[in-house]
């Protein structure tokens, strides 16, 4: 019987060898490790080791030349046989500006700077806490749209169908020999860069300074901002409101800054699911307006007790009236909200 | 394993260029290269490492002793690194990230690397040619459009004959 699964698992190394030669191979080791172990110890421990040594892998290349030694006459370039993991380990340690020099080096350099898994990070540690997923998302629908239009506009900038055939295969071969060179658009080094150069506005939300009073300093208003990399501050233009046009901040430094938490437009009221769930002493942000005419803000808040309760906890009552909770914004005593339902009402 | 007799063990290693170094096993079994060998049974006489040349090995021997004589303490082991390396110039820091990997000594390897990075930041694309032997294979065409989309990362970069 063993005799025949023997057999069985070698038949079977030879059916599958091509494809899972490998976990054969373990199963038929199982399998004979399970033998050595019961019946023929002596005799297989003996093959077993011989046959199959252990294999350990020291994973080096066999370099025979001093490290960076670029005077020994050869033309050999480092790259060549810097192993790829020292090099990788090199750019990630890079801040963005080196990582785009580095990419002036060379052609095949440039392959390895423009990675995303290298801006990944940079993105994230500098522009994380300001910049939302719908921005990215935005960014990347009209990067797509702009790498069309380019070479729209490329073809037509000719005149008739010869020029429109010239121009198309022209604007073809532009196009390869950019994406030699560049980033491609939708990259997250295009994506770094469209964000560090100013060019690109997307949307954020402002904290108000508005005479250091912490009541204010709590609130927020969304905007559109762009990076002024010279003075390390953003220009925020907040929309149109009352009969002021649209307004434009510049110098906004990076605490007054956040991604929005929300997509909901600074016109229209978000309905919020969980307002049921709200108790005595949350921390909450509700939307303000002073009227129609102007965008709503965001202002923070803590959820009060009813007029008719004491704030014993053991009496409380508040969140199950369900209709009426008020909240008291943060030092700023005249504004009380109540919750109807699921809409915000403010009282002012 | 001759740990296991609890006197401290030596392990002698070679390198490419003949020369011997003695170190204890505690210490160079900081490689993950030498332990799988120490663990193996291979290690009982002279380790040959081919990839590391005597001036190298002997930094990354004068390391593997002075961090393994740090008690688990982060903060301590990051500043005798900065000190370890603040003085190397970057042909020793480039053939000691070589021999790092070579040795698969991640802490080791993480900190040379940041520290050619650091060194890097504020060079010229010039100096990382010469220095890294890397021909330059743009056309002239090409190399300005891609020196002027980046113009900004060339502010502050130390001044060179070809920028």
């Amino acid at each position: 019987m063993l005799l025949f699964l023997i057999t069985c698992s070698f038949s079977f190394i030879l059916f599958y060898s091509p494809l899972f030669a490998c976990e054969m191979r373990l199963l038929s080791l199982c399998f004979w490790k399970s033998i050595k172990n019961t019946l023929f110890s002596a005799t297989l421990s003996f093959f077993t080791t011989r046959m199959l040594p252990s294999k350990k892998i020291y994973a080096v290349p066999k370099v025979q030349r001093t490290a960076f030694d670029t005077n020994s006459g050869d033309q050999m370039s480092v790259l060549d046989y810097l192993p790829d993991l020292v090099l990788e380990t090199i750019l990630e340690k890079l801040p963005p500006k080196g990582l785009c020099r580095m990419g002036c080096v060379s052609k095949s350099l440039r392959g390895m700077c423009v990675s995303d898994h290298l801006w990944e990070r940079h993105v994230r540690s500098k522009w994380g806490r300001v910049v939302g997923t719908s921005a990215y998302r935005e960014w990347l629908c009209s990067a797509h749209s702009r790498n069309q239009d380019s070479i729209f506009f490329d073809r037509i900038g000719e005149k008739g169908f010869l020029g429109c055939l010239i121009a198309l295969v022209r604007s073809r071969f532009c196009s390869v020999g950019k994406d030699k060179i560049f980033p491609p658009v939708n990259s997250v080094m295009s994506w770094y860069i469209a964000l560090e150069s100013g060019k690109l506005w997307f949307p954020a939300q402002v904290y108000n300074r508005e005479n250091g009073h912490v009541g204010f300093m709590l609130s927020c208003y969304d905007a559109v901002v762009s990076y002024d990399r010279r003075t390390d501050t953003f220009l925020a233009r907040y929309p149109a409101h009352g009969t002021r046009t649209s307004a434009i901040e510049s110098g906004v430094t990076w605490d007054r800054l956040r991604a929005p938490l929300v997509d909901t437009s600074p016109h229209d009221l978000h309905i919020s699911d969980c307002l049921n769930e709200l108790r005595p002493g949350d921390q909450i942000e509700i939307q303000w307006r002073r009227n129609k005419e102007f965008p709503y803000g965001w202002w923070y808040g803590v959820v009060g007790h009813l007029e008719t309760c004491d704030g014993n906890a053991n009496y409380c009552r508040c969140h199950h009236s369900g209709e009426l909770l008020p909240c008291f914004l943060s030092l700023h005593k005249i504004k009380i909200s109540y919750f109807f339902g699921d809409h915000l009402l403010i009282n002012s | 394993m001759a740990a296991e007799t609890g006197t401290p063990t030596t392990l002698t290693l070679k390198s490419n260029d003949d020369e011997l170094f003695s170190v204890a096993e505690s210490a160079a079994i900081l490689s993950v290269t030498i332990r799988n060998m120490v663990e193996d049974g291979c290690a009982g006489g002279v380790i040959p490492l081919d990839n590391v040349d005597g001036k190298t090995l002997a930094s990354v021997i004068t390391y593997m002793n002075g961090i393994s004589a740090i008690p688990a303490d982060e903060e301590k082991k990051k500043s005798y690194r900065d000190k370890f390396l603040s003085d190397k110039d970057f042909e020793t820091l480039a053939d000691m990230v070589l021999a790092a990997n070579y040795l698969n000594m991640s802490c080791l390897m993480d900190a040379v690397s940041a520290k050619i990075a650091q060194v890097m930041e504020k060079k010229s694309v010039g100096w990382v040619r010469r220095k890294f032997g890397i021909e330059n294979d743009y056309t002239p065409e090409e190399e300005a459009a891609v020196k002027e989309e980046h113009k900004w990362t060339f502010e502050g970069v130390e001044t060179d004959d070809d920028n």
